[in-house]
């Protein structure tokens, strides 16, 4: 029988308690409540105590892996409840050399989504990568329409694009937190942060907003794991995803099934060459 | 005085002869100040909108002068342009916002002249709330959500929830209004009951207290989950920090000024890559002691007016008004002198 809500959230409570004893684990990084019934927000217990203060329902939405490179060099582990987006989070930035796996101590929670758009999209309810895991394994549904947005919006004119992406980065206030709550975005600095170089222009304007939407899609676009944080994060409301799935589209176009953040992922494949790359551009 | 509802876009109209007139209208799928026109869909009432007016004054990018150089190199100073402007419909927090950044940009012996030219252009016309949104603690920072002392006009639906009523409070208020003529007649009782959703026990003299609390574990914990992104910093009503930078052509540019973020690395990255503030902790505490302790202790009042815009925007749920109780309530160790 699947477990409810409360055994979930006491059984993480109890692995949180068990991760801390061992006396490896600095802390465990998972949600806990706010003055608001639909706000939960990150939180990183460090006692016995503070695991108590765990929770978990339909509300704890927000990317956990990330918080871990906060400390890239870290005298002990840190425990991440992690649902499967998380796993694929972790396993982006293991990949990706920002995250050493001995570092970390996973507890997967098997997810039923959560009041989040994105996560009607979800392949991955099960965690990929943990060394505890809580609740049974559910079936994993294929989201036909992964790519159903991305191919109606290809079917614009090249103008009709342009007006649309022109009036949506109008919006943008350049605050950073797609990149900020990006776990593809690991940088230990981003190119936008080094102004010197005059690759990005601090004004929020038209123009650069634009050059940093269209930087940001091109960095992460073969290294997204649809965790859609970007999107959720946006305080202006923008369709940061359509991008991001646009890319994907493209990239399974051209080189086949591809999803990032698999325990076995390979190379990105815009990071790496086969002789088997499509080279029509030659 | 007062007119009634129907007749704002005649209000508007009218005014738009003579002023600019920055009204919060919807576009884009997006409530924000912008300047009106016929074709303009206003929102009077309902909740605030999401980026606070301050950019009529303080532009988030503002082309300060321009240059070339060579033979027929010049310094040519960018300077904003003669326009009576009219900010329609501010909340009360905006307005006390207002009032903040005239002390930052006018008082202290150095008058920002870029500021001083759009605010001595600008009448404000500040507009009772009508209802809370429910992250509003403005009320536990002092103001009242149906009242703004400093506006030049205040304005308020009317008890039977049919008229607006006004009150010019400053000679530029009295200006305006007269524009008005055979629009408004006299009378007219003004509502005043909207309440804050969120009150929230702040101490007196937290501001003093904080000031003692510069080491205290409270920042640990209550920093942790910030994720460095600007949110809090571009939607707070009272963030006036700006950086200054510089757009090239080859021989040709233009000095500009931007929002800058407390929030970001580079905000205190020194010429030698140095940082004083190096990771999130330090940041934030800065931008909540900037807000609670040392804007108080330069102009002797609170730069947090409880609007409640990061709280409802920040990605990872911070939230300053819990932050103010906690440190309100917390105990000071010997740490904090």
């Amino acid at each position: 029988m699947a477990l409810s809500e409360k055994d979930i959230e006491l059984k993480i409570r109890e692995e949180a308690k068990k991760a801390l004893a061992t006396g490896e684990v600095s802390c465990v990084i998972g949600w806990t409540t706010t003055r608001f019934p639909d706000k939960m927000k990150p939180f990183f217990a460090e006692t016995e105590a503070e695991c108590d203060e765990l929770v978990w329902n339909k509300y704890c939405i927000n990317g956990t892996a990330k918080y871990a490179l906060d400390d890239r060099y870290p005298s002990k582990k840190f425990a991440i409840i992690a649902r499967g987006c998380d796993s694929r989070a972790i396993n982006r930035m293991l990949k990706d050399k920002q995250l050493l796996r001995e570092n970390l101590y996973i507890i997967g929670v098997v997810c039923d989504g959560k009041e989040n758009p994105i996560c009607e999209e979800c392949q991955h309810k099960n965690p990929l990568t943990y060394d505890v895991l809580i609740g049974e394994p559910v079936p994993e549904q294929i989201d036909e329409k992964r790519f159903a947005e991305v191919e109606a919006f290809e079917k614009l004119s090249p103008d009709e694009k342009y007006e649309y992406w022109a009036k949506q980065y109008d919006k943008c206030i350049h605050c950073y937190a797609c990149r900020n709550a990006c776990p593809a975005c690991n940088c230990v600095e981003c190119y936008a942060d080094q102004y010197r170089t005059g690759w990005q222009g601090k004004a929020s304007d038209r123009i650069q907003n634009q050059v940093y939407g269209l930087t940001r899609a091109f960095h992460v676009g073969d290294r997204c794991i649809e965790c859609g944080e970007c999107e959720r994060v946006c305080p202006m409301g923008l369709p940061i995803m359509r991008q991001t799935r646009k890319m994907l589209k493209d990239i399974n176009d051209l080189f086949g099934d591809y999803e990032c953040g698999m325990p076995d992922d390979a190379m990105p494949v815009l990071g790496g060459y086969t002789l088997a790359d499509p080279d029509e551009f030659m | 005085m007062k007119f009634k509802k129907t007749d704002l876009n005649e209000v508007l109209k009218t005014l738009a002869r003579e002023y600019t007139v920055f009204a919060p209208i919807v576009e884009n799928e997006e409530k924000k100040f912008m300047p009106w026109a016929e074709s303009k869909d206003v929102e009077m009432e309902g909740l605030n909108t999401i980026k606070p007016p301050k950019d009529v004054l303080f532009p988030n990018v503002e082309k300060m002068y321009r240059y070339k150089m060579g033979l027929e190199g010049f310094i040519e100073e960018i300077f904003p342009e003669d326009t009576k402007r009219i900010l329609f419909g501010i909340r009360p927090c905006d307005m006390r916002s207002i009032d903040s950044m005239d002390k930052v940009f006018l008082t202290k012996e150095y008058v920002d002249s870029y500021y001083a030219k759009r605010r001595d252009d600008a009448t404000i016309v500040a507009f009772g709330c009508t209802e809370a949104g429910r992250t509003c603690f403005c009320e536990s920072m002092g103001l009242n959500p149906n009242d703004a002392p400093s506006a030049d006009v205040m304005m308020n639906v009317s008890a039977d929830g049919e008229d607006y009523v006004l009150e010019a409070r400053t000679e530029k208020g009295e200006e305006l209004v007269k524009k008005l003529e055979g629009l408004i007649t006299d009378g007219g009782e003004a509502k005043k009951d909207t309440k804050c959703s969120l009150v929230i026990n702040k101490a007196e003299d937290l501001d003093k207290k904080l000031a003692k609390m510069f080491e205290h574990p409270i920042w640990d914990k209550v920093t942790k989950g910030c994720i460095g992104c600007g949110t809090c910093t571009f939607v707070c009503p009272t963030c006036y920090c700006f950086d200054i930078d510089s757009e090239n052509y080859g021989a040709e540019g233009c000095k500009y000024r931007c929002w800058d973020s407390c929030m970001f690395s580079d905000y205190t990255r020194l010429a030698g890559g140095a940082n004083p503030r190096p990771t999130k902790k330090e940041r934030l505490r800065n931008r909540y002691m900037h807000k609670l302790s040392y804007f108080n202790e330069r102009y002797g009042e609170t730069l947090c007016v409880g609007c409640g815009r990061c709280v409802e925007k920040c990605p990872a749920h911070l939230d300053i008004s819990e932050f103010i109780e906690k440190a309100s309530a917390a105990e000071l160790g010997k740490e904090d002198k």
